[in-house]
């Protein structure tokens, strides 16, 4: 087909129109987010930076000191010991919530017929307000009149007992939180197609091995994301611990953002505040990058 | 006016062209199909037009306007989608409407317009219902109503049968025709569906790899094919094709050497290619004659025939030939048994040459329209 | 039925007895301590259910006067946090998905950054923001950081992804802008997940306790999380109290909980899909 002289006056080359169109539209509909996303995160994220190299009170900001506070930082027990602490809180959560939450999620998933109950009961705790749950641990774990001295005998006080506290604030957290680990499991366990068990079932297998050889490792990347979630959930611990215990007794449940909190809201120490935080979010983010290569060599070992 | 117009129109994605450069003429209350393989740039093409796809290079005229950048909305263009795109969340009144409604027409007249709209598509009786409780020949007609309450100059139709079974798209390709006598209307359909194709379009327009191949009446591609493409899209089953080799030409005719060593005659005008060139003949179906073993004609073995009642296909393996060469016959015609071998003969006014370059060798004399 | 498979049955029933029964009494001796006279709660005589049943601890709280104000504030800080973070989120979320300009990609891993740091490490900035901006103590410096939800976009932008170009480019056909795109198509078939993480988004929002604790200033500011604390000191050693304060911060959120169950755990699974 022949070409016209018409396309000799015609702009070439691309015409970005539907781009040009739809660029102020867009922009506008950011502009909120992008609003307040800037102030309320990315500016403090930066001031946060900033912040942890100088000097400063709660409301001014002093001298500029390098990276003296983070020299502090490091010399400093009280902020590695919190972050043993928050380890410490780690180690006594993560598991056990992952394995709870796997078996309630089975249990949910094999007696559906209960009709939301059983999902409900378990879960409910996990949308409950935070002060919620420790008004009535508190009021479980007390000494004399508490029902779980009641139950066990004794008159131990648990959370002014220095070895107790940190568990009993994890048995608490468990209760708390484990109805969200069950649901990532019921959704992995939603997933596995029922022919896999007809056919095991033909085949003669029958409870755990059914278990070993079809469940588990259908579950296994679930079960990996959980234990990651908890694992960075569980390190940013404080509401709990705070309100349970102030962080006593001696400081044994004083986790890694209590400390942060403590320096900058007690000792309206900001800028050394804000060091202690950059750690804290180093740690976090040096915990998820090794988690998420650990999971990535397992997958890559199971393929 | 309702007319279109392509001036070199191109479409560069990245930096892979999807559409090489097009001119085309739609005139007004035309009915073009575009078809072609998939891939081949016939919806990218319709898109461009609707909008929905910006133009890299050349000029899009609607009713004589240049229409690169304008808008789709402005561009008086309704557009049927394949997967028929109804709100389904709206009931099939409000999903006809809704165009009207952003217009700000007003109530009383969205309302005429959807009712006349829904009479012409006898679906009146489907108004208060959603989407989702409508069978998929319903909706395809929701999806039209959609479009001819808008009252747009162009109509768009993107592969819009596609989805129907068999049965349901027969009948709806009747009453697109009939849509289209009725409204007078310009509409370009898009299809991959050739016997669609031959039955809807009043001017059919081929595309491969982002070109045209060829435009014209769908008889005029069928029995005058450009070029070794159009001549094998077009027709079920496929014209069959021959390596050939050029022997000699007179006046008309040309002499060809086929598969097997026999030499045949096409009318064509071969008087520019060389001696020895490499051509391809071809020859469709129904012009295929089996003839006994002993006759003249291509050498072959007939390996399987299907007897469809109105017509018997003859299947036959030809030595140098890829694939096997069908040949149309009367339910009735004796055909020999598998395995035996066979003669194939055709009119030479009924086969084509094709050059090196697929191009089709002209011809000088009209084909003479005899039966058979 | 063969004896394995009744075995596991049974052990299967046991175990979600017990476990049931466990997970479930912590609220159900809240209930109980809640329904006695406060001389009860500390007798040394201990009794499982109350003896004499009393709605009086109830009647003390919601009288003490500041319990029905954190309530009050709860409702309006969640239900701002809720609408403001919806209609942002969804804008955002639609221009990230349907809308073509350029940088939509950095921006997009930007907002995304949201997930690297936790909300806890802002809090001295960002305190010290809301005093410069006079927000300390008040409804909006509670409600405007929360509003900032890389979640909720990121939820979003998957399901508008999800949602068929067809239909908007058939409302393009018809005329409509992007906002009316949005609006009339997109916001009507996101239905569902919408709600999802609107109830969600409620529950967290009324639970949120770090950011009320640091920036509310006095005690009728206080949101129920925030002002049960304060109950410690106020009520003294009175259990039932303290329960019937517990029970009443957790009604709302349970019943949202129980109403709509299946919306909260499809918001939450949808949240969770990533960190």
């Amino acid at each position: 087909m022949r070409r016209d002289t018409i396309t000799a006056t015609t702009p070439t080359g691309p015409h970005p129109t539907t781009a040009r169109r739809e660029t102020l539209p867009a922009w506008l509909l950011l502009a909120p987010f992008l609003v307040a996303f800037g102030l309320f995160f990315f500016v403090p994220a930066l001031e946060t930076l900033w912040l942890s190299l100088t000097e400063s009170s709660l409301t001014r900001t002093s001298a500029f000191v390098g990276l003296a506070n983070y020299h502090t930082l490091l010399n400093d027990p009280s902020f590695w010991d919190s972050v043993g602490n928050t380890f410490y809180f780690s180690l006594l959560t993560v598991i056990p919530l992952c394995a709870v939450g796997l078996l309630m999620a089975m249990l949910v998933d094999r007696f559906a017929g209960a009709g939301g109950w059983l999902q409900g009961t378990f879960f409910l705790p996990f949308v409950l307000p935070i002060s919620v749950m420790t008004l009535i641990a508190d009021w479980m774990l007390q000494p004399s009149s508490g029902v779980v001295n009641h139950i066990l005998g004794g008159e131990r006080a648990w959370l002014a007992d220095p070895h107790w506290a940190l568990p009993a604030v994890a048995i608490g957290t468990i209760w708390w939180t484990v109805g969200f680990n069950m649901l990532l499991f019921l959704a992995g366990l939603h997933n596995i197609p029922a022919e896999l068990y007809e056919a095991a079932a033909l085949d003669g297998a029958r409870g755990f091995t059914l278990f070993r050889t079809i469940t588990w490792p259908a579950l296994r990347p679930v079960a990996t994301t959980a234990l990651i979630l908890q694992m960075i959930a569980s390190l940013k611990v404080f509401g709990q611990t705070y309100i349970l215990t102030s962080g006593g007794p001696f400081n044994t449940t004083r986790v890694a953002l209590h400390y942060m909190y403590e320096t900058a809201f007690t000792q309206s120490d900001a800028g050394y505040a804000a060091a202690v935080a950059m750690a804290f979010v180093a740690i976090v983010i040096l915990l998820s990058l090794l988690q998420a290569w650990l999971v990535k060599w397992l997958a890559g070992r199971d393929a | 006016m309702a007319s279109v117009r392509l001036r070199g129109i191109r479409k560069i994605y990245g930096d892979n062209p999807v559409i090489k450069g097009v001119d085309l003429d739609i005139d007004d209350g035309q009915f073009v199909v575009f078809v072609g393989p998939s891939g081949c740039g016939k919806s990218t093409l319709l898109r461009m037009i609707a909008g929905l796809e910006d133009i890299t290079d050349g000029t899009l005229e609607l009713g004589g306007v240049v229409s690169n950048t304008v808008e789709p909305a402005r561009r008086g263009i309704a557009m049927v989608f394949q997967s028929y795109a109804l709100y389904p969340h709206m009931t099939v009144a409000e999903n006809m409407g809704f165009a009207l409604k952003l217009a700000k027409v007003p109530k009383a007249e969205i309302e005429a317009r959807v009712t006349r709209a829904a009479e012409i598509l006898q679906i009146a009786h489907l108004l208060a219902r959603k989407p989702k409780a409508l069978s998929g020949g319903q909706r395809q007609r929701v999806a039209i109503g959609r479009a001819i309450v808008r009252k747009p100059e162009v109509f768009l139709f993107d592969e819009p049968l596609s989805n129907l079974d068999a049965a349901l798209r027969a009948q709806t390709r009747v009453e697109l025709a009939r849509l289209h006598k009725e409204l007078k209307a310009t509409m370009i359909y898009v299809t991959h569906d050739q016997v669609e194709a031959m039955t809807l379009g009043q001017k059919i327009v081929v595309f491969n790899g982002g070109r045209i191949e060829q435009v014209g009446t769908p008889l005029e591609l069928y029995e005058r094919p450009a070029n070794l493409f159009v001549a094998g899209f077009l027709g079920s089953p496929r014209m069959n094709t021959f390596p050939a080799t050029l022997a000699g030409h007179t006046g008309g005719l040309a002499t060809v050497r086929v598969p097997g060593g026999g030499l045949v005659q096409v009318a064509a005008d071969a008087s520019r290619a060389q001696a020895g060139a490499a051509l391809t003949l071809g020859v469709r179906p129904e012009h295929v004659r089996l003839a006994p073993d002993g006759d003249t004609g291509i050498p072959g073995r007939l390996a399987l025939a299907e007897y469809l009642g109105d017509v018997t296909l003859a299947y036959v393996q030809v030595d140098g030939v890829d694939g096997m060469v069908a040949a149309k016959c009367p339910p009735d015609a004796p055909v020999p048994a598998p395995g035996s071998p066979v003669r194939l003969r055709f009119d030479p006014a009924r086969a084509w040459l094709f050059g090196e370059d697929g191009a089709a060798l002209p011809v000088l004399r009209e084909r003479v329209a005899a039966a058979g | 039925m063969n004896r394995s498979g009744s075995f596991w049955t049974v052990a299967g029933i046991a175990c979600a007895v017990l476990l049931a029964a466990l997970w479930a009494f912590p609220l159900l001796w809240a209930l109980s301590t809640s329904l006695r006279p406060e001389l009860e709660t500390v007798s040394p005589q201990f009794h499982w259910l109350p003896q004499a049943w009393t709605l009086d601890a109830y009647r003390k709280t919601l009288g003490a006067g500041n319990v029905v104000r954190w309530l009050v504030n709860s409702f309006v800080v969640a239900l701002s946090v809720t609408v403001v973070t919806m209609a942002i989120s969804l804008m955002a979320a639609y221009a990230f998905s349907q809308l073509r300009f350029r940088g939509r990609g950095v921006v997009f891993g930007i907002a995304m950054l949201g997930f690297l740091l936790p909300f806890e490490a802002l809090l001295v900035p960002l305190f010290r923001t809301m005093h410069q901006l006079g927000l300390i103590n008040s409804y909006a410096g509670i409600v405007l950081p929360q509003v900032v939800a890389p979640v909720v976009i990121y939820v979003f932008k998957g399901f508008f992804d999800a949602i068929p170009a067809d239909f908007r480019e058939a409302a393009v056909m018809d005329g409509a802008g992007p906002l009316r795109v949005l609006w009339s198509v997109y916001l009507p078939i996101s239905g569902n997940i919408v709600w999802a993480m609107a109830i969600v988004t409620f529950i967290a929002a009324w639970n949120n306790f770090l950011w009320p604790f640091i920036i509310v200033t006095s005690n009728d500011m206080m949101t129920i999380p925030l002002g049960l604390t304060q109950t410690y000191d106020a009520f003294g050693v009175r259990y039932a109290q303290l329960m019937a304060a517990a029970l009443l911060g957790a009604l709302p959120v349970a019943l949202a909980y129980v109403l709509f169950q299946r919306r909260v755990t499809q918001g939450f699974l949808a949240a969770s899909g990533l960190k």
